[in-house]
């Protein structure tokens, strides 16, 4: 019973304390307000409280602004680079275009030069000529041939002298309907019937398999000197008379023997072919019946 | 059906050889693939199915390479058979160790040719040249290994 009054009163006490402190705070909190709005004037507390937020704002703020600056910077930076790379991109594949488009063109532009250079040599034969682009080489140590695609349809048949803007290439070998087989004039098969065009002596050409030439049977009583021009002769009607073969490079004088020796340059760069003239010549199968080569 | 297939395979090499593998008439690292394929024949394919490959495969080489028509075809049978005969008292079966037999059986082939050429062709000015030789031996050395695996895959 003595427990239960003690409870009891315990109970009201702390009702009272806290019914107390309320009040206290409520009329604290009511005579600063009503001296805030009365004056309008920073209390102590005021400045108090500023001060000790102050800082932490001063920093929050600069941190949010270091903060924005290092992603607007580093923000932009990353997608300058993304902008960069795309341009890049972009770039590269114009660049490459252009490069294909500036071959193309380098490309057209020299074989418009050779075709050029063809057609003026073409023009200058009386002959009528097939032209022809070379699509095979003879891959043998010693033979010497090419396949172009020209071929019986197109009126050639064996024997027809193949050239190009530069001279004497050499003889149509073999013929197909659509393509033939060229017997190169550096092939050691191949001779051909020459002029020294300034002494105006013949010989025969003879190829080495090599790039050059060997000029056989020209008598030792004749001058031949290093840059006298070889041209063919014209004898037996397969060659055109005056065309360019090549350039005396080499004359070997040997105490024995009745010829020099003579190496000759080829006028035609075997290293680049790639189109060629086949001179057509009506009576060469006349020919090919009376001598056959 | 694997006839078929060597025979493309070998029209395939023969065209390379004369246009990738030949960018001026005079060029010499041509590697004579055909030979390999010769080679790899002889080692591996039957005598009937050899002879329906290198039939066609000689033909191709005469119309595209040479100026004595048959030289090619009799040049691929003649390596053939060489390689064949001595293949079979060999007592190693690998790809491997057949590749000096290629290599000794190309050069002896080409010399054959070369003499026949110098037979048949009186005129020419051919000449045996040594280091031009070991060259292309060397290209058949070279690619003799690599092909035959191809070839294998073929099988």
């Amino acid at each position: 019973m003595r427990k239960k009054t003690t409870r009891k009163r315990s109970s009201r006490f702390r009702l009272f304390r806290i019914v107390f402190v309320a009040g206290f705070l409520l009329t604290l909190t009511l005579i600063f307000l009503v001296s805030t709005l009365g004056t309008q004037k920073f209390s102590a507390m005021h400045k108090l409280m500023l001060e000790a937020v102050g800082p932490l704002q001063k920093m929050v703020a600069f941190t949010s602004s270091s903060v924005k600056d290092f992603t607007e910077e580093y923000l932009n930076v990353f997608q300058d680079s993304l902008r960069l790379r795309e341009e890049n991109k972009r770039l590269l594949v114009q660049l490459q275009e252009n490069e294909a488009l500036l071959n193309k063109s380098r490309e057209a532009m020299a074989t418009n030069a050779s075709f050029r250079r063809l057609l003026g040599f073409r023009d200058r034969l009386s002959q009528p000529v097939v032209a022809a682009t070379v699509i095979g080489k003879d891959p043998s140590v010693w033979f010497r041939s090419i396949i172009i695609d020209q071929g019986s349809n197109s009126g050639l048949v064996k024997g027809n002298p193949v050239v190009n803007s530069e001279g004497i290439v050499g003889q149509i070998f073999t013929t197909s309907p659509n393509y033939s087989k060229v017997l190169l004039a550096i092939a050691p098969s191949s001779a051909i019937d020459v002029l020294l065009q300034k002494s105006r002596v013949r010989g025969i050409l003879k190829g080495t398999g090599t790039l050059t030439y060997r000029l056989e049977y020209i008598l030792k009583t004749v001058e031949v000197e290093e840059g006298d021009y070889v041209v063919t002769a014209g004898y037996g009607g397969v060659f055109p008379t005056g065309l360019p073969v090549g350039v005396v490079s080499k004359v070997i004088k040997k105490p024995r023997g009745m010829f020099h020796e003579i190496e000759v340059t080829p006028a035609v760069d075997y290293q680049t072919l790639e189109y060629l003239l086949v001179i057509e010549q009506q009576d060469i199968s006349e020919l090919q019946q009376m001598e056959p080569f | 059906m694997m006839v078929g297939y060597y025979v493309l395979i070998g029209v395939f090499l023969v065209l390379i050889q004369t246009t990738v593998c030949m960018p001026t008439p005079v060029w010499l690292f041509a590697p004579d693939f055909y030979y390999i394929l010769v080679a790899y024949l002889a080692f591996r394919v039957d005598l009937l199915r050899s002879l329906l490959v290198l039939l066609p495969l000689g033909c191709i080489l005469d119309v595209l390479s040479g100026t004595v028509v048959g030289m090619y075809s009799f040049l691929c049978l003649f390596g053939y058979f060489s390689i064949r005969v001595v293949a079979g008292h060999l007592p190693i079966n690998e790809s491997l160790y057949r590749i000096p037999l290629v290599a000794v059986s190309f050069l002896a082939v080409s010399l054959c040719f070369f003499f026949l050429l110098r037979f048949f062709e009186t005129g020419e000015q051919v000449v045996w040249s040594w280091w031009q030789m070991i060259v292309r031996v060397l290209l058949v050395i070279i690619f003799t290994y690599p092909l035959f695996l191809g070839f294998d895959l073929v099988r």
